[in-house]
């Protein structure tokens, strides 16, 4: 038996580290904020600044062809957020679950940005979303 | 340089580790850079990625299934044997054989670990088995980081994709975890069936894991 062994010395805090880092789950806070403020603008009839708060690719995405966001967000007339039941974020992706929405969002190097709102369950497929990019 | 000489096989395989570990962290943050991008994300730096559960869970269901193999060889080698192979011992040494054999207790020389020498009850039995357990404690907490790692990966994929993410018990249970499981313990059970097997009938001049060049292919646990 003279397999080659590799050093517990090393492997032994290297596991530490891997679940360490897989563990680290992230602040919940930032992505509510954003969820709370994206629902606070268009409660508002602020939807130019609820855009703002949409990741790039879906504010891009959203409006028809000679349409601006805002015009978009506007005329689809989503429900009320309502108080916030529960935020799962996970790496650097979360879903913000409120009383009368559900929404996706990311991190991006200048904060939370809405990827999906007006989010319905579908069972056993992705939410079927109104704001999706 | 004496040092250096007589620990050159550890050393060898530690700069092979560290070299490709952190190989493997910069192909996998241009890899994961590559979905970021094409995803509408933005990129990550290396030390971010190392961070990330993407970049755990691939070290971690390598290294679970890397610790099963030697657990599962050290502990089925006490047991079974392979005639022929310098990894078996002899058929008819099946078993923790006798103390003598063992040079524990009163067999013990004057060169043998303190704890064989004068340990009793779960001391000598804790180092009677220490490597086993060793191996299989590595095994499991690579497993269980794996878990832990794979649900955050799975779980931020997930919400990639517009849909709920999952709790650890679910994850456990899910193909996701189980594929990632099985398709590391298969290649490396091959591995270690094709060093016993190949090994009876193979040889490499001068390495302690064959038999001598001119030993014969019936020879069992004779190492060159």
């Amino acid at each position: 038996m003279r397999l080659p062994i590799v050093s517990l010395t090393f492997a032994l805090p290297a596991v530490a580290v891997v679940l360490c880092a897989s563990g680290c789950a992230a602040d919940p806070a930032g992505p509510a904020r954003t969820a709370e403020r994206f629902h606070a603008e268009l409660s508002a009839h602020r939807e130019e600044s609820a855009c703002a708060l949409l990741a790039r690719v879906t504010a891009e995405q959203l409006p028809d062809p000679g349409q601006s966001c805002a015009d978009a967000l506007r005329e689809l007339r989503l429900d009320a957020g309502g108080p916030i039941r529960a935020v799962s974020v996970w790496g650097e992706d979360a879903q913000v679950r409120m009383a009368g929405d559900t929404l996706f969002l990311h991190r991006y190097a200048d904060g939370w940005r809405v990827r999906a709102a007006g989010c319905a369950p579908v069972p056993g497929r992705p939410y079927d979303c109104d704001v999706e990019g | 340089m004496r040092w250096l000489k007589d620990n050159a096989l550890s050393l060898a395989f530690l700069v092979m580790f560290v070299l490709a570990l952190a190989g493997q962290a910069v192909a996998g943050t241009l890899e994961f850079n590559d979905r970021q991008v094409a995803g509408g994300g933005e990129p990550v730096s290396v030390p971010h990625f190392v961070a990330s559960s993407d970049f755990a869970v691939d070290v971690a269901e390598n290294w679970q299934s890397e610790y099963l193999q030697f657990f599962l060889f050290i502990m089925l080698t006490v047991w079974l044997v392979q005639r022929g192979s310098p990894e078996s011992k002899q058929p008819g040494e099946e078993g923790g054989e006798s103390d003598e054999r063992q040079r524990v207790g009163p067999h013990a020389t004057a060169a043998s670990p303190a704890w064989a020498r004068h340990a009793r009850g779960p001391r000598l039995w804790l180092f009677s088995n220490s490597l086993g357990l060793a191996m299989g404690a590595v095994f499991l907490l690579s497993w269980l980081a794996q878990s832990v790692a794979g649900q955050a990966a799975h779980n931020a994929e997930r919400l990639q994709d517009l849909r709920d993410p999952v709790t650890w018990g679910s994850y456990v249970t899910s193909a996701e975890f189980w594929n990632r499981s099985l398709q590391n313990w298969q290649s490396e059970l091959l591995a270690v069936l094709s060093m016993v097997v190949l090994s009876i009938y193979l040889r490499q001049r001068g390495s302690p894991e064959s038999k001598p060049v001119g030993a014969p292919h019936s020879a069992t646990s004779t190492e060159g």
